[in-house]
This record gives structure tokens, C-alpha cells and sequence, in this order.
């Protein structure tokens, strides 16, 4: 298959009535490693969720395309099998479902119903995964996301990415909450998957992470735009910086705190 | 009402007890003398039917066979254990129906037919369980008698399951009685599966002796009607009784469950936890109630009930009730019914898991804890398949 390639142009997205993302363009292609960053509340996760296609999140217009095939079309199960993937800010608990049952179940959906993934080499490929983001093996028969602390869950995301192997992950704050050795790990299991086959777009409030998974591209998202974009030297200028200096060339001044 | 009951005579009578000890055609008789007296007792949001009213038919007693039986267990057709003399049923059978005892249970006690005796000897530890099958076949109404005694010490695993073809058009309207004496456990286990059009009428009566255990692990998902009314007597002191009910309703299924948990001993403990998933227009009514006699000093009675709607035209009553007439006691109930959390399944469709897929993982893992403790993997695992599988969407 050709390289992935994410392509979103003129996204405009709202929630509860309220624009939230407001014409956004974007191209992420495989090999490729994009970070967003942007001060709280400016739209990142929301540009992440309606590319996902989460219910509460309306897209005004613009289009996405993956691999050419219109992605704001399909229902979310299409979406996630067309080879989309977001590791979520907030990822959801469900009980009684065990994380292994849960991936299994996951990887199944995208064969042939009459193919399924032999159980033993499930197991087994499971384990090394767990094993390289060093995940406790009870974690496989733990419930999806229940007790799970903070960090574990993040780390549990990436599990996910690792075993449904997407062509463009979208990756939301995750290294929030990680302990310093953890966001390491993370940022290395996220460095080992990537290929020419897999797009990578992050979206962070620190640079720390980027030391690990060397960005292409990094962008700064400001009222539901993307105001600049740069190399990786952008990330560093931001953590040294801070918004107040763009916002003001750029002629913006919307409190930082609005509503975030 | 009263219309709607079949007239029996005496002579009638005479012909279901033919070849019956005589103290049997007594207690059947006396019990006939009791139906015109006694209330319906049936709660207001379950229509009353005709069928369960009429007679069976002694031939159309359900075939009932039984796993391999080990030493010091008796498992066999009730009828059997009556021509054989057991004492145990003379002496136990229809007992716990005296308190409380409803029109239809009287009118059972007067006609039933067939069903099985499990006895358990004294101090006798199963390894294995024993497993009970009630097989419906056409037409007409079944009365079942299942008696289980379980002496002193003696611990066992029961499996029960109630099902039948799928043309059957049966009604059932059978009995559960289980008799535990001091110290002794069961964990019973009953799948209810029947055919769809079935209606079933199936009260549950138990008695426990001094620090007696007994799991009741119910899970429902066949019949049009099913009605099913469970009470524990908690008679010794430190018995321990816990009612772990899952059921699963859909198209127009109805279900009517009572959960009743009588404190008499001190220090006794019950508790009872529901879970229900209900699709389609299916509608649940689902009572409970924890009862502390004042005797029950330390007595603990709790009570947890959650539904889950998959559909907006679907009904559950919910009813938790506690009748406590004793200080020093703990007890609480909490109950409540939601639909899916849209979150959860947003997440699984996510990972690229289909939407009727989704629901049945959100089901299958509602349900897993009222489950993980039936002791056969393979029949636990059965029936969690049936409950996914029923998801519609
Ligand atoms: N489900 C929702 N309901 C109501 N408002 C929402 C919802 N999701 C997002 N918003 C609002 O949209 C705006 C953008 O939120 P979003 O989560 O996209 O920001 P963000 O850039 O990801 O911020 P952060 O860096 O804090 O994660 C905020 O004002 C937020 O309150
Ligand atoms: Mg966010």
C-alpha cells in the first residue's frame, strides 16, 4: 500500500452551537511526526475527536480524507479500520471487559470474520508489546481502564496503537501526566513504530516528548487555527517563550484562560 | 379472577396421586382446599394470565435428567423418590410455601407433576457439580417440583436448566425448595432459557440452618412471561445467603422478579445483587426486599439492582424494599437503570469495533461479575454467550 496520507482542509468544528475549530488545513503523510501545540482550550482536542468523529462534536465544514477516502463520511468503526487511531485525553473505563479481550476483539474487526487472530500468537504478540512499554502482564486481564492510574492509561493508549498498528495515529496529550521515566518510554514505543507506513500527529503542551519522537513539523493552533508552523526549533522557542510573544505579532488577544 | 380456575375434584386429584403414598394424596387434597381461600398475590404491573390456572397433565411431566450422581448424593425424578419411601420429601416437600403461600403455589402443591429430588448426605463435599436439565417439550402446562436437601456439612455445586424446543408453547408452573442444614453450602446455579413463547411461574423457596451458605446464581433469558418470586429464610444464627441475578429481556419478553431475604438468625448476611439488560420493548419488574425479624440481632441485608436500557421503549420497575424491626442491623439498598454510556461506546468504535459488537462487550462485561462464580467454565461461558448474542441492534 502507497503511504498514508491524512489530508484536512477548511475544518471547521462546534460544539453546542459554539465554532470551536475554525478552518483548519493540515497534511500528514507517513514517516512523518507533526506536533500541536497551543494554549488550553484553543481546539486541539476538539479538531482530534471530530477527525474520530465523537458524537457531540459537529463538523461545520471543510473536508479530511485518508488515503483519498472522505473520513468525516464514515462512522467511527469505519474510521478506526480505514487505519485511524487517537490515543485519547480522556479514555473511557469499561468494566468487565478485560483489556485483552477488548484488543482481540479490536484486531478481529478489522479480518475476515472467518479469519480471527490465532489466540496463542494474540498472547504472545500482546506480551512483547507489553513487555517493550514495560506494562505489568496483569494488565492484560484487567478491565479496560478501570482503577487504571493516569499515566497507566496513557501507557495503555499506545498498547492499543502498537497492536492495531494505524496509518495515521493522532496522539492527545499523551505524555499528560506521566511520570519523566514514563513519558521516555512512551515517546521511545512511539519512535520504534514509525515507518513510512505510519503518520504520526501529536498534540502536546511540552516539549520534553519531542526530545524523544523527533517532530518533522510542529504547528501552534490558536483560536481553532493553525497560526504557525515550523520545524522542531519552534517547539524549543515556545518552551522558552511561552504564547504571549506570538500572540502579540500575530495581533491576538484572547485571554489565555477562557473557558479552558 | 376466580373464573379463570379450573374447577378440580377430588377424584381428579385421586388420579395424579394413583400411585402415591397415601400422606401425599392428603397434603395435595388439603392443599386444593386452600386455592379458593388464598389471595393471587401478583404484583400490579404483571398481567395475569389463564394458563398457569389449569391442570397438567400427569404425561406431560418434563423430562429432567441428571448428570453423574457420586456416592452419598441421591439425584433422581420426584416421582421415584416418593414410590421409593425417601423421608426426606415427606418430610420436607411444600414446607416453605406454607408462609405466604399464594393461590397459584397452593393450586402447584395440589398438582404437581414430576420433577426431581437432590439430597446431599451428611458431611459429603462434591468436587464436582451436579447438573439437573428440565426439558419442556409441546403444548401444554408443566408443574415441576424440584427439591433439593442438603444435610449437616454437606457442601455441593447444583446446575439447573430449564429449557425446551423451540415449537414449545408451554407454561410452567413449577416449585424450587432448598433445604440446607447447619453448616452445610450450596451454590445453585439455574439458567433459564425457554422458548419464547413459553410462560413460566417458578417460585424459590430456601431454608438455612445455623452458619448455612447458599449462592443463588440466577440467570434469565428465555420465556414470554416469566414470573419468579425467591425467598430466603435465614433461619440459623450466621447463615449467609447471596442472590446474584442476571437477566436479559427482549421484543416484548416480561419479567417479574421478587428477591426476598427473611433475617430470623443472628448474625445472618444476605445479599442480593441484580443485573438486567433490556432491549426492544421488554419490560422488568424487579422487587427486592430485605426482611430483619427482630430476633436478627447483627443481622446484615444488602441490595443492589442496576439495569441497563438498550432501548428507549423498553421498561423496568424497580422496587427495593427493607422491613427491618432491629437496632443493631446494617442494611441499605441502592438501585437504579441508565442507558449505555455513549463514551464507552464511542471508545470501543474507536479501536474499530462495530456498534452491535461494541454493546455486546459493554453487556457481556455488565453481566461477567454475576457470573465468574457458576462453577463449570464451560456452562458460564455459555451463558454469556446467549446474553451477547441476544444483543440486537
Ligand atoms: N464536549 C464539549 N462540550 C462543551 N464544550 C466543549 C466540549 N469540548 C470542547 N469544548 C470547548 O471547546 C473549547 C476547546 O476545547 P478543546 O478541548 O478542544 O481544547 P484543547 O485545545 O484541547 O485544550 P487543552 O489544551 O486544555 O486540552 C473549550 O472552550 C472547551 O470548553
Ligand atoms: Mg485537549
Amino acid at each position: 500500500m502507497a503511504r498514508p496520507e491524512l489530508i484536512i482542509q477548511g475544518l471547521r468544528v462546534g460544539v453546542e452551537g459554539r465554532e470551536i475549530v475554525k478552518g483548519l488545513d493540515l497534511t500528514v503523510r507517513g514517516g512523518e511526526v507533526h506536533a500541536i501545540m497551543g494554549p488550553n482550550g484553543t481546539g486541539k482536542s476538539t479538531m482530534a475527536s471530530a477527525l474520530m468523529g465523537h458524537p457531540s462534536y459537529e463538523v461545520l465544514g471543510g473536508t479530511a480524507t485518508l488515503d483519498g477516502q472522505d473520513i468525516l463520511a464514515m462512522s467511527v468503526d469505519e474510521r478506526a479500520r480505514a487505519g485511524l487511531f487517537l490515543a485519547m485525553q480522556y479514555p473511557a473505563e469499561i468494566s468487565g471487559v478485560s483489556n485483552a479481550n477488548f484488543l482481540r476483539t479490536a484486531l478481529n474487526a478489522r479480518r475476515a470474520e472467518n479469519d480471527p487472530v490465532p489466540v496463542m500468537q494474540f498472547h504472545r504478540d500482546l506480551k512483547a508489546k507489553m513487555e517493550s512499554l514495560q506494562i505489568d502482564q496483569s494488565f492484560a486481564e484487567r478491565y479496560v481502564n478501570e482503577g487504571f492510574s493516569g499515566g497507566e492509561k496513557k501507557r495503555n493508549e499506545i498498547l492499543q496503537m502498537a497492536v492495531l498498528r494505524p496509518r495515521i495515529a493522532v496522539l492527545d496529550e499523551i505524555d499528560s501526566g506521566l511520570d519523566i521515566d514514563a513519558v521516555k518510554l512512551v515517546a521511545s514505543g512511539v519512535s520504534q513504530m514509525l515507518s513510512e507506513d505510519l503518520g504520526v500527529l501529536i498534540i502536546t503542551h511540552y516539549q520534553r516528548i519531542l526530545n524523544y519522537i523527533n517532530p518533522t513539523n510542529v504547528h501552534v493552533m490558536m483560536q481553532g487555527r493553525i497560526v504557525r508552523s515550523g520545524g522542531p526549533e519552534l517547539a524549543m522557542e515556545l518552551e522558552a517563550r511561552g504564547y504571549e510573544w506570538l500572540r502579540q505579532e500575530l495581533g491576538i488577544d484572547e485571554p489565555i484562560t477562557e473557558e479552558a | 379472577m376466580a373464573g379463570t380456575l379450573v374447577e378440580l375434584t377430588p377424584e381428579q386429584i385421586a388420579a395424579f396421586a394413583a400411585d402415591e403414598p397415601s400422606w401425599l394424596f392428603g397434603r395435595r387434597l388439603a392443599a386444593l382446599g386452600r386455592v379458593s381461600e388464598l389471595p393471587l398475590r401478583q404484583s400490579k404491573q404483571t398481567p395475569l394470565e389463564t394458563a398457569p390456572f389449569l391442570a397438567p397433565d400427569l404425561a406431560q411431566a418434563p423430562s429432567v435428567t441428571a448428570g453423574d450422581v457420586p456416592a452419598g448424593v441421591e439425584l433422581v425424578d420426584l416421582r421415584t423418590a416418593i414410590q421409593e419411601g425417601q423421608l426426606a420429601v415427606q418430610q420436607h416437600l411444600g414446607r416453605l410455601f406454607t408462609e405466604g403461600e399464594s393461590r397459584l403455589q397452593a393450586l402447584h402443591l395440589a398438582t404437581f407433576a414430576g420433577g426431581a429430588f437432590c439430597r446431599v448426605g451428611r458431611g459429603v463435599e462434591l468436587k464436582e457439580p451436579l447438573q439437573l436439565t428440565v426439558e419442556l417439550e409441546s403444548g401444554a402446562l408443566y408443574a415441576p417440583h424440584l427439591l433439593v436437601v442438603l444435610e449437616e456439612g454437606a457442601r455441593a455445586d447444583l446446575i439447573v436448566e430449564l429449557r425446551g424446543g423451540a415449537g414449545a408453547e408451554a407454561a410452567v408452573r413449577g416449585a424450587v425448595e432448598i433445604v440446607l442444614g447447619d453448616n452445610a453450602a450450596l451454590n445453585y446455579t439455574e439458567f433459564q432459557r425457554v422458548p419464547g413463547r413459553t410462560q413460566t411461574y417458578w417460585p424459590r423457596r430456601a431454608e438455612l440452618g445455623r452458619d448455612a451458605k447458599l449462592h443463588w446464581i440466577l440467570a434469565d433469558v428465555g420465556a414470554r412471561l416469566a414470573v419468579a418470586d425467591t425467598r430466603t429464610y435465614l433461619r440459623g444464627s450466621g447463615a449467609e445467603a447471596r442472590v446474584l441475578a442476571s437477566f436479559f429481556g427482549g421484543r416484548r419478553q416480561h419479567f417479574d422478579f421478587n428477591h426476598v431475604m427473611v433475617h430470623e438468625g443472628q448474625h445472618t448476611t444476605s445479599d442480593i445483587e441484580a443485573r438486567g439488560v433490556l432491549q426492544g420493548r421488554a419490560r422488568a419488574v424487579y422487587n427486592a426486599n430485605s426482611v430483619i425479624r427482630k430476633s436478627a440481632k447483627g443481622a446484615s441485608g444488602w441490595q443492589h439492582e442496576h439495569t441497563l436500557m438498550l432501548s428507549d421503549e423498553a421498561r423496568a420497575d424497580l422496587i427495593p424494599e427493607l422491613e427491618i424491626s432491629e437496632w443493631e442491623v446494617s442494611a441499605g439498598h441502592a438501585a437504579s437503570a441508565g442507558p449505555v454510556d455513549p463514551m464507552q461506546v464511542y471508545y470501543m468504535e474507536s479501536r474499530g469495533i462495530s456498534p452491535v459488537e461494541s454493546r455486546r462487550l459493554i453487556v457481556a462485561g455488565f453481566l461477567a461479575s454475576l457470573l465468574q462464580d457458576i462453577p463449570l467454565a464451560s456452562v458460564r461461558e455459555r451463558i454469556a454467550d446467549i446474553f451477547q448474542e441476544k444483543v440486537e441492534l
